[in-house]
This record gives C-alpha cells, sequence and structure tokens, in this order.
C-alpha cells in the first residue's frame, strides 16, 4: 500500500514542526540566547536539503525497499549497521516524543495523573496505527494538518501584540561559536528526514506535483520561525522557564485560566499531533527492527517496540532523569550518521552501481553492434 | 417429452403439496384437450380473460397441425408467452404469476405473464422529505422502480443485470449502473459477490448489505441507501452502482464514501452559500453529538480549569447536591433518552406526543427537581441527542460513540477523547469501498472534489466526476467530451 507525493509532503511537514514546539525552545535559549532562531533556521534548512536529495533517490528506487536498495548498493554488512543506526534513532524520537508529551498532558491538562493512564491509551492506539500501515498514518495526518496549521497561525497571531523585537537585538554578542556548540548539543531534535529513509519502495511517485514538497518544507520553516520569533519576543530572558512553547504562548494571553477560550483546543490539536507522530516513528522503528533481524511478523515486533516504550514510560516516571539522554552526545552522533551520513552514502553507492550498470549495458551494447 | 394435460396438471397440483390457490380450468380446443393453471391471488383476473380465455373461446377458424403454435401464434394475445420443457422451470414461472397451459400431446407446456402488480402508490418517502425537488420515492415493486430509474435515464449507456437470490423467496435483484461511467471491475466484484450469497430468504434489500460490505462487524456503514430515483441516478451518474430488490423501496448504492451522509439530495437543488454552511453546521452537529457528553464530564471532573470561571461557578451551584459522579449522572440521562428513542419508535403513533411529554417534562423535570440530575447534564445530552438526526442514517453508530467517548472522557479525561478521536479516524481511514477511500476527499486529498465536500460549488463549475469514488477514469467530464 504505497502513499501518493501529497501525502508525502504532509508527512515531511508534520516531521518538521513536530518536535520543535514543545521543550527544544526553551532548552535552546540557555545555550543560543536570543540566536536561538539561527540554528533553528540553520539546522531545518539541512535537514530540508536532505529530505530533497532522499526523496530524490527515492524516485530513482521506487520499486525496492530500503532492505533491498542497501543491500544492493553498499552490501549486507553495511546495511546491517545502518538499519541498526537507524533503528537507534527512531527509538530515540519515540522516546522523545512519548516523555515529551507525557510532561505537556501532565502539565497542561491534569493535576495528578498517573503514568499508566497516559500510556496504556497511547500504546493501544499506535499499535493500531503501526498494524494499519504506512497509507493509515498519512491519512490521519492530512485529515489533522491544516487544523494545526491554523491553530498554531491562531495561536502566534493572538500573541503577536505582546512581541519586543528588540530582544533580539544585539546580534552575535557571544560571537558563532556558542551557537554551533547548541547546534551540536541538540541535534536530536533534528534530523527530521531520517524517517524518508524507511519509505523506500513505498511512495508513489506518478503524477507528483511539481515541488509540493519542497513548499510544504519551506511552509514548515516559515512557521516553526514565525512561533519560536513570537515566543523568545514575548519571554526573551524567562524562555528557559516556559518550558512548553505552545501552551505557554497561549497562556501569555490568558486572562482567566491556565488555558483560555479556543487555545486549549490547539493544545488539543498539538497532543492529536505527536501522537501521530509517534505511530510514524514507530512504524519508521518496526521495519528497521523487521528488516534488520528479518522478522516476518508485524505484530512480534509492534508487541517488542510496545514493551520497550512501556518501559521508557515506566522508568522515566520512576527513576532515570530521560532528558539527559536526549542531550548527550550520544543521541547527536546518532542524528549525524543516520541524517547527514547514510544519505550521502547512499547516493555514492548508487551512483557506482548505476555507473557499473551503464558500462555492463555499454559494453553488452558494443558486442551487439559487432555482431551486426 | 410429450405432455399429458391432465397428468401434468396432477403432478404440478401434487408438487404445489394440493396448494389451494391453485386453480386450474380444463377445456376442449379443437378437439384436443388444454388444462389451464394458475394461482389465483397473484394473477390478474382481467388479462386471463382477455389474452387468454376470451381469444382461445372466440377463435373462428380451424386449428392447424400444431395447436401449440396456432395458440401461440395465432390465439394468445398475452405480450409475454413461453415455452418450457421441464416442469421446474414452469413451476417457477407459475409461483410469479404466470398462467400455465398444459396441452396435450404438445412438446412444451406454455407459459402467458399475468402477473398482478400490487404496490402501493409512488409516494415521497418518508426518509428523505425534501422542500425542493422531486418527490417521487420507490416502492416494493421492482418493474415500478426500474421504470423510475429509466424514467430519469433515457440512454442505451443504463445497464441492468438482473438475477434471482434466495432459495425460498426467489427475490428478483436488478444491478444498474451507466456502463461507460462505471469501474467494471466493481461491477464484476459486485456481480460474484452476489452470485455466492447462499441464503433461503431475501426480504429486504439490506440482508444483501453484510454480503456486500468488506468488513461486516463494522460499527460504520460501508453500503448507501436511498429511496430516491433521482438520488439513485445522481449517484450512478458519479460511477456508483445501484442494487434494488424487489419487494425493497431501498436501493443500495456502491462504492460508498462517508461524505455521502452529510450530502443531501436537497443540497443540489438549493443554493449554494447555504448549502455550505448547513453542510459545516452538519458536521459540527457530528462532533457534538459524538463528544459533547464525554467532554463534559471530563471537563467537570479533571479539567475544570480551562472552563471561565462565571460557567464553573453555575456548574458548581446547579450539581451541588447531586448525589452522583458526573458519570453516573451523565450515563443515567444517556441511557434514559436512548430508552426514551427506542420506545417513542415503537409505539402507536397516538401514543407518540403522550410519551415525549412524559419523557421531556415528567422524567426530565422531575429528575432535576428531586435532585437525581442536574439541568447541564439534561441539557447537553438533549442537545446530544438533537444533533444526531442531522444524520439520521448514521444515528444509531453515533449513540454507540457516544457512550464509548463518554466512558473514556470519565476515565482519562479530554486525553482519552483527544486519542479516542485518533484513533477513530484511523480506524476510518483503514477501510476502502469498493476502491474508494472511505474518507476521500480528505483523506486521500482529492483537491477537485473539495468542490462538493463542506463546499458546494454552482453545478456549472462540476463539471468533471469525482475522482473519490472509483470510476471509469477515462470518462471523467461531464459535458460529454473525454478528458482526453
Amino acid at each position: 500500500m504505497k502513499i501518493n507525493y501529497r501525502q508525502l509532503s504532509v508527512m515531511i511537514f508534520f516531521s518538521f514542526i513536530s518536535l520543535k514546539f514543545l521543550v527544544l525552545p526553551s532548552v535552546l535559549y540557555l545555550h543560543s540566547g536570543n540566536m536561538s532562531w539561527l540554528v533553528v533556521l540553520v539546522l531545518m534548512i539541512l535537514d530540508g536539503l536532505f529530505a530533497i536529495s532522499i526523496i530524490d533517490l527515492m524516485k530513482k528506487n521506487q520499486d525496492s525497499n530500503i532492505n533491498e536498495f542497501m543491500n544492493n548498493t553498499i552490501g549486507p554488512v553495511l546495511t546491517k549497521i545502518f538499519l541498526a543506526v537507524l533503528a537507534l534513532k527512531f527509538f530515540l524520537q519515540v522516546a522523545n516524543i512519548v516523555k515529551g508529551l507525557e510532561f505537556f498532558v501532565v502539565e497542561n491538562f491534569y493535576n495528578n495523573f498517573s503514568w499508566i493512564l497516559y500510556i496504556l491509551p497511547l500504546i493501544g492506539l499506535t499499535s493500531f496505527m503501526m498494524y494499519k500501515g504506512l497509507r493509515n498514518i498519512a491519512r490521519v495526518q492530512e485529515v489533522f494538518c491544516w487544523s494545526i496549521v491554523i491553530g498554531c497561525i491562531y495561536i502566534g497571531c493572538k500573541s503577536f501584540s505582546g512581541v519586543d523585537p528588540l530582544v533580539y537585538l544585539p546580534m552575535f554578542k557571544d560571537g558563532a561559536v556558542p551557537l554551533f556548540e547548541s547546534g551540536y548539543r541538540h541535534l536530536s531534535w533534528f534530523g527530521s528526514s531520517t524517517f524518508l529513509l524507511i519509505l523506500f519502495g513505498k511512495v508513489d511517485f506518478q503524477n507528483p506535483r511539481k515541488k509540493l514538497c519542497i513548499k510544504y518544507i519551506i511552509f514548515a520553516i516559515i512557521l516553526v520561525q514565525f512561533i519560536y520569533f513570537i515566543f523568545y519576543g514575548l519571554f526573551d530572558i524567562t524562555s528557559p522557564t516556559h518550558t512548553f512553547a505552545i501552551s505557554d504562548i497561549s497562556q501569555f494571553t490568558s486572562s482567566k485560566s491556565i488555558i483560555d477560550e479556543l487555545s486549549w483546543l490547539v493544545v488539543s490539536l498539538w497532543v492529536i499531533m505527536q501522537s501521530i507522530q509517534i505511530a510514524l516513528y514507530g512504524y519508521c522503528l518496526v521495519l528497521s527492527l523487521m528488516y534488520l533481524f528479518h522478522i516476518k511478523s508485524k505484530i512480534v515486533v509492534i508487541t517488542f517496540v510496545n514493551i520497550l516504550i512501556f518501559a521508557l514510560s515506566y522508568l522515566g516516571a520512576e527513576t532515570i532523569n530521560l532528558e539527559q539522554i536526549f542531550f548527550t552526545p550520544f543521541a547527536s552522533i546518532v542524528t549525524i550518521i543516520s541524517q547527514y551520513i547514510i544519505p550521502p552514502i547512499l547516493w555514492i553507492g548508487y551512483m557506482v552501481r548505476h555507473r557499473r550498470q551503464n558500462k555492463i549495458s555499454g559494453v553488452k551494447n558494443e558486442k551487439t553492434k559487432v555482431n551486426i | 417429452m410429450k405432455v399429458d394435460a391432465v397428468k401434468t396438471l396432477e403432478e404440478i397440483k401434487k408438487i404445489l403439496h394440493e396448494s389451494g390457490d391453485l386453480k386450474s380450468r380444463t377445456v376442449q380446443f379443437f378437439g384436443t384437450q388444454v388444462a389451464i393453471c394458475y394461482i389465483a391471488p397473484i394473477v390478474d383476473n382481467i388479462l386471463l380473460n382477455q389474452t387468454i380465455m376470451d381469444p382461445m373461446l372466440a377463435y373462428p377458424f380451424k386449428a392447424e397441425d400444431d395447436i401449440l403454435t396456432t395458440l401461440k401464434e395465432y390465439v394468445l394475445s398475452n405480450n409475454e408467452v413461453s415455452e418450457y420443457i421441464d416442469i421446474d422451470s414452469a413451476i417457477e414461472k407459475l409461483l410469479s404469476g404466470h398462467c400455465l397451459m398444459l396441452v396435450d400431446n404438445a412438446d412444451h407446456i406454455l407459459s402467458c405473464d399475468i402477473e398482478k402488480i400490487t404496490v402501493r402508490p409512488i409516494a415521497e418517502p418518508p426518509t428523505s422529505v425534501v422542500i425542493k425537488g422531486p418527490r417521487e420515492g420507490f416502492n416494493e415493486s421492482l418493474k415500478y422502480n426500474l421504470a423510475l430509474i429509466r424514467k430519469r435515464a433515457k440512454t442505451n449507456d443504463l445497464v441492468v443485470k438482473t438475477l434471482e437470490i434466495g432459495k425460498m423467496t426467489k427475490s428478483q435483484v436488478a444491478v444498474v449502473y451507466f456502463d461507460s461511467i462505471v469501474d467494471k471491475n466493481n461491477v464484476k466484484q459486485i456481480m460474484r459477490r452476489l452470485k455466492n450469497i447462499q441464503i433461503d430468504g431475501l426480504i429486504d434489500s439490506h440482508y444483501l448489505v453484510s454480503y456486500l460490505q468488506k468488513n461486516p462487524t463494522s460499527l460504520f456503514k460501508q453500503v448507501g441507501d436511498t429511496e430516491k430515483p433521482d438520488v439513485l441516478v445522481a449517484k450512478m451518474l458519479e460511477g456508483r452502482i445501484g442494487i434494488i430488490v424487489d419487494g425493497s423501496p431501498i436501493a443500495l448504492t456502491l462504492p460508498f464514501i462517508l461524505i455521502e451522509d452529510l450530502q443531501n439530495s436537497d443540497d443540489y437543488y438549493s443554493q449554494p452559500i447555504r448549502v455550505t454552511f448547513i453542510r459545516i453546521l452538519r458536521l459540527v452537529g457530528v462532533i457534538l453529538a459524538v463528544l459533547l457528553p464525554g467532554v463534559y464530564v471530563a471537563l467537570e471532573k479533571y479539567h475544570y480549569k480551562i472552563l471561565p470561571t462565571e460557567f464553573l461557578v453555575t456548574i458548581m451551584n446547579t450539581t451541588q447536591g447531586i448525589p452522583f459522579s458526573p458519570f453516573i449522572e451523565l450515563l443515567f440521562v444517556v441511557l434514559l433518552f436512548e430508552i426514551l428513542y427506542e420506545a417513542n419508535l415503537r409505539m402507536p403513533q397516538y401514543f407518540g406526543m403522550a410519551m415525549s411529554i412524559v419523557g421531556a417534562l415528567v422524567l426530565g423535570e422531575t429528575a432535576v427537581n428531586a435532585g437525581l440530575v442536574s439541568p447541564p447534564a439534561v441539557m447537553i445530552v438533549a442537545l446530544s441527542g438533537i444533533t444526531f438526526y442531522i444524520i439520521p442514517s448514521q444515528a444509531a453508530q453515533f449513540s454507540v460513540l457516544r457512550l464509548i467517548a463518554l466512558v473514556i472522557g470519565a476515565a482519562v479525561g479530554l486525553y482519552g477523547i483527544l486519542l479516542f478521536c485518533v484513533f477513530l479516524i484511523s480506524y476510518l481511514s483503514s477501510f476502502d469501498s469498493y476502491n474508494s477511500a472511505y474518507l476521500a476527499p480528505t483523506a486521500p486529498l482529492i483537491m477537485q472534489d473539495q468542490k462538493d465536500m463542506f463546499k458546494r460549488e454552482i453545478i456549472k463549475k462540476m463539471y468533471k466526476r469525482p475522482k473519490s469514488i472509483s470510476n471509469n477514469h477515462d470518462n471523467v467530464d461531464r459535458r460529454g467530451k473525454d478528458e482526453n
């Protein structure tokens, strides 16, 4: 069951904005100050460029899945290593969203909320979506896409009057080096196009509208920049104390209650989006594990992934400070390999194989000519 | 085989267990014995006399050598005269209102169609009343229903394929579609499914639903239905296939997508801007119908901080002294509503009004006064209940979903309801109806079909057949031109 080009574009859009509006703005400010927006901009543009390059590669190999493609281009050993890295990356992404969403839900909706009540319905929903497959996830994203976009714009516009543009001045007061450090430190929040690697052979590129994907990527970057502009413009040096950007922006405009008027609807839409993203990354994790260990049964791997998520939630609730995992160099290294190293290697592998095939067919053609 | 009039008549009587309504008469026609038999309640006596008995008795000339040929070609003035070699086929015809003529020493049994069609007159169907637009509705006769379709589609492109389903009832089923518009694969698939049906009786078209839908246990409707010929023809013009069963006034349509239930035939006969508004209202109605009680319980139990202070104070004042938790209170009112609805539906009409008064005033008012339930709870359930009927055909599903949402709202709060919404969308996205996505044109998004989704474009601009429905992609232009 393949998804169409528009659905792929929506999927990329969701991936580009999904991790950016919760904890990232506040933690980023600690290291990059008022230039955090630039770090996000640069890393998102990088993600966008890699997304375009992966899509190009997908177009050239529409029939084979990532396992077959990697085996044919870079050999079985590298394939295993890369699949393991990808699985790790997807696990980190799932973990990141699961924990982020848990804090977000508990903070915004409840006074006392059991983690069991949080995780069980979520596992039920994501398992169903993972089982139903990519097309199901894509369709759900399509249904909610525009309401989420409108919601984000609404929240931003509503708070716009409180923004002080002067907080962005002076620029580069500590130079550019801290920005690089900050970018590296928070790389695990990026790498939004890695999931595309798993979608090899699962996209129908018939009659694609030209540049639709690029338009969605640009729109995602603009939307993220808009929300960051509002967030830092509102909170300035107090930004690190505002844990959840999307809800705190709306809280800033509230006069009566924690979440005012329609804003809670927008916050609700955000919860919906995050749960769909968990299903998407979970699906990618399931597929990479299936390819890695040659497991045929999807249900077995989904069950395993669910146990992982459950354990993660339990451990997160009881003992381990999971946030530290995502800021560690380990998570950044996984992102660098999966996002910035694997796609170029695949491209090189593809080019080499392509040239070799051309040579062989060229020799054959010459032989045929001679025979004639 | 040579027919012996008397013996064959006896045999037929025996096969029909000496049925009391089987009437017969034996006459001499130029020296040859002819036995005539028919099932009295289902034949038209006037036709019998005018097309069989009178011509036979009044035939002025000598019979030709072959009595059967004389009868068939010169005597009988009936429209449909056919011959049967085996007795079983002849009896089948006898049971569907034909008269059998058993001629001594003939090779065949003659059969004449004198069926009496007893139908109620064509009237406006009670389930789809329109303010503007055609008021004709199907009745229980397949012949009449096909006539109503033919009246609207005077083209050789209209195909009617008939088959018989039901071992005992032998009900006639007609599959109708426009040959150049329909997706032929769907026709094949539907015909195959219909032919494979093994059932003793087909009483109504809805008997076929479970055979035709791909997820028969699903809560959601996957086969469209209509009682109006204009609606059926309009749907066929989009590439759908109609299925009509003799004895049922409801025609089924396939493929079916969810958005069809948000549309009404009235929409196409009214002003587009108003229709757009009404359609949005319907969507809001659906959301309110399913989620309102659940959200209310969640807000009252977990998220009261979200509510404006004034509203919160009002709720607190009205719920003070209520012995039950918000969930039990809402559950009580929801169940009460369901009971009243079921009772009202099945009660004789003259009791209906009394029941409404008892339900709305006595039970509701008294329950509030007695302090069993709070006024907001009654209001919430009443609002949700009324909005059910924005889409009457899905009302049964909504009542189940409402109950589930209520339980989730009480157990997990707003977060649970949000996940429930995602699950519902995911569940609906997961099934396709005959190569058509159930949630199209939203998921997958089909821009062209947005002209007739929530927004209703003027008819002139809707010149392409919808892509949401699987149809013949080479014939999508409604102006009669091929796209190519």
